[in-house]
């Protein structure tokens, strides 16, 4: 899984430009076709805001979130497509059992279905929480954005890339970054001046531009250091603490056990007893 | 055939009514798991998306484990450290610690959505994922327990050769599980270090890993210590309160220390607020009170150490803190402002009830068929037997001073 030392600039990154989305949902649509994904029964505003599906599920890999402001007195919209971040360092990656989920060289976060053993561990990982469980089956497996893995490896883009009309740009993420840069720069007060993405998580495939504030919109708030070095930190020392608490009892026990011996045999030395019946006699003064 | 099925069936009559009220609560957990398994996780349990873990991970799991460490929390206090004389204690530790691992095991299966591809974990390894760590420690533990309570299997089958290699392997299998111990019962603290921004400050903290080892320790020690209590009042066993004042003077340095690396990991290592959710403030408080100080003040008072029935409760007080702990760091802990609240489903009731109730029944049922209560070292030759004849003549003159 060590995807530390695989170059990131080289990666496959979507830049989202909130401010040019037109919250139309044509990614939404585009990716449930593309992924084979079943409809949901859903009711508008059954969830918070505009937006529908209400949540991510096992059926919805991308969705718009609607969040509604008030500009000089007028109502406005901001949009916000949830996904996957296609992390860096990737916590579902870190924690899986059984390496399960692997950072592709292409940029893509891709699931190994068929060595799943359905531990759910990722999804308490991950902190843009987005792996979801096909709750509905009897063997269920984890279901989340593929980064169109399928389509990338060959050449094309995503499927919610190809068929954005405005907001989603797709390339190499040192050129995405500093596509975003030259933006953010151009415009200083249409942008609200932050990358999301660029050091979300330790750096993320998929970067955003908004208009405003980040958790207004409904940004996670993430830590900036990779995932995966919180429980290594710990789990590095696995080896060293084996050895020395395997080691340190056996040197206790043998001390021990000598300093009894050594009783054990002055008590003998000391008894004068023929040896025949002193074994169990000395055992029971040790006692 | 018959004749075998009526000599069990007159067995199982001739048990106390509480047994059979374990098996009837054993049966219903395998005809709720039976269920879980035909129609899956969705259906029968209230997990979901928002609650990827519910109460078989919290308790099945994260609190069985450490409720489990009592074998080899006593068997390097007694073989290590040298403490000869808590050696009656050690055989039933081992079987609890045994029937808790099972079950651990147990609960652990139930929980995979892909509970077939278990055996994935040794194939595909992830040195990265404190999963993995965990799952091989456990099958290596439990084979290790396995192993130690093989010897009462042995005596009580008088197969004398596996009992000269058990024998010999008791140092570095008690060894083993120390070791073994240390590493799981920590990483089931990391599991939680990578839930950086899900899980409270009150517990998240880089030594989450230090404090779940050492809160198995003493918690091993309390299990020991209720153990011991209830198998004298209910299984006619001697009063071994003597012997658990050894324990109760060991654990206030334990609890201290405890508590001591808590509150500095609070106060020097946690990122952000820790008072600003009151519902997890008091949760907080009453593990910390209620499961740790109470208890460590009760035992450093030495009238209270050998008093067994103070023993007992600060035993239950200690057992309580730390099922209420696993609960806060695996499960209220994580639980967002906004999120709304989870509660198990029947199908998981009946399942965790049915391992607490099948753990009861086997260590009742084991304790009656196989020796675990007479391993006391002055009836006991440790030497190796030269001949077979010499284990048989010990065993008989045992049963003539019986």
């Amino acid at each position: 899984m060590s995807s530390s030392n695989l170059d990131v600039s080289k990666h496959k990154t979507f830049l989202i430009d909130t401010t040019k989305c037109t919250g139309c949902r044509g990614c939404q649509v585009a990716c449930k076709q593309w992924n084979q994904l079943g409809a949901e029964n859903t009711k508008f505003f059954s969830g918070e805001g505009y937006q529908n599906p209400p949540a991510m599920s096992e059926y919805t890999f991308t969705r718009i979130k609607f969040k509604d402001y008030q500009k000089n007195g007028q109502n406005e919209f901001a949009f916000y497509k949830e996904m996957c971040m296609h992390c860096n360092e990737p916590a579902c990656a870190s924690v899986c059992p059984v390496g399960a989920f692997v950072k592709s060289p292409e940029g893509p976060v891709i699931y190994n279905a068929d060595r799943c053993i359905g531990c759910r561990f990722c999804m308490i990982a991950c902190p843009f929480g987005i792996p979801k469980y096909e709750w509905s089956k009897a063997f269920p497996l984890v279901k989340k954005c593929t980064g169109c893995y399928s389509r990338v490896k060959e050449g094309l883009h995503p499927a919610c890339a190809t068929t954005c009309p405005t907001a989603i740009s797709y390339g190499n993420r040192t050129e995405m970054l500093a596509e975003a840069e030259r933006r953010i720069k151009a415009r200083p007060k249409h942008y609200y001046q932050a990358i999301y993405g660029k050091e979300e998580a330790g750096g993320t495939s998929v970067i955003y531009l908004t208009h405003q504030p980040l958790d207004e919109l409904g940004f996670k708030k993430v830590t900036t250091r990779p995932l995966p070095s919180y429980t290594w930190q710990a789990l590095r020392l696995v080896p060293g603490i084996f050895l020395a608490v395997g080691g340190g009892l056996s040197l206790v026990s043998w001390f021990n056990h000598r300093k009894d011996r050594i009783k054990r045999e002055e008590a003998f030395k000391n008894s004068k007893v023929e040896p025949e019946t002193t074994d169990q006699e000395t055992k029971e003064e040790g006692q | 055939m018959t004749a075998a099925a009526r000599i069990i069936i007159n067995e199982v009559k001739g048990y106390h009514n509480f047994l059979k009220f374990m098996m009837a609560l054993v049966v219903m957990a395998v005809l709720a798991s039976a269920v879980r398994f035909i129609f899956g996780l969705g259906a029968t349990t209230n997990m979901n998306d928002t609650y990827p873990w519910g109460l078989w991970i919290s308790f099945d799991v994260v609190t069985a484990v450490p409720l489990a460490a009592g074998a080899f929390t006593l068997g390097a206090i007694v073989h290590c450290f040298h403490i000869k004389k808590l050696e009656p204690l050690v055989r039933p530790a081992i079987v609890t610690g045994f029937l808790g691992y099972s079950l651990v095991s147990v609960g652990l299966l139930l929980d995979l959505g892909q509970f077939q591809r278990c055996w994935h974990t040794m194939v595909y390894w992830n040195v990265h994922s404190p999963m993995f760590e965990v799952s091989m420690c456990i099958m290596a533990y439990t084979t290790v327990l396995f192993l130690e309570f093989l010897s009462p299997v042995c005596e009580k089958f008088g197969y004398h050769m596996p009992l000269r290699v058990l024998r010999w392997l008791e140092m570095p299998l008690v060894i083993a599980a120390a070791s073994i111990s240390t590493l799981h019962q920590s990483s089931l603290g990391t599991f939680f270090l990578i839930a950086v921004d899900k899980l409270h400050n009150l517990w998240y903290n880089p030594l989450l890993p230090l404090q779940f080892w050492m809160s198995a320790i003493f918690t091993g020690m309390s299990i020991i210590i209720l153990e011991a209590t209830m198998v004298h009042r209910y299984l006619g066993q001697p009063d071994e309160s003597e012997l658990l004042e050894v324990l109760t003077k060991i654990i206030p340095w334990v609890l201290g220390a405890y508590l001591a690396v808590k509150f500095a990991a609070m106060a020097f290592l946690s990122h952000g607020p820790l008072f600003d959710r009151p519902v997890l403030l008091v949760l907080f408080l009453v593990e910390v009170i209620v499961g740790v100080i109470i208890p460590m003040l009760m035992f450093m008072k030495r009238s209270n150490c050998c008093d067994h029935r103070m023993q007992l409760r600060g035993a239950s007080l200690i057992i309580f803190g730390v099922v209420l702990n696993r609960f806060n760091v695996s499960m209220f802990g994580m639980i967002q402002p906004d999120q709304v609240v989870y509660y198990p489903s029947i199908v998981e009731s009946l399942v965790t009830i049915g391992i607490i109730a099948g753990h009861i029944l086997f260590f009742v049922l084991l304790a009656k068929y196989f020796p675990i209560f007479e391993h006391h070292p002055e009836t006991v030759d440790y030497s190796i037997p030269d001949h077979f004849e010499t284990v048989a003549e010990h065993e008989h003159a045992k049963g003539a001073e019986a």
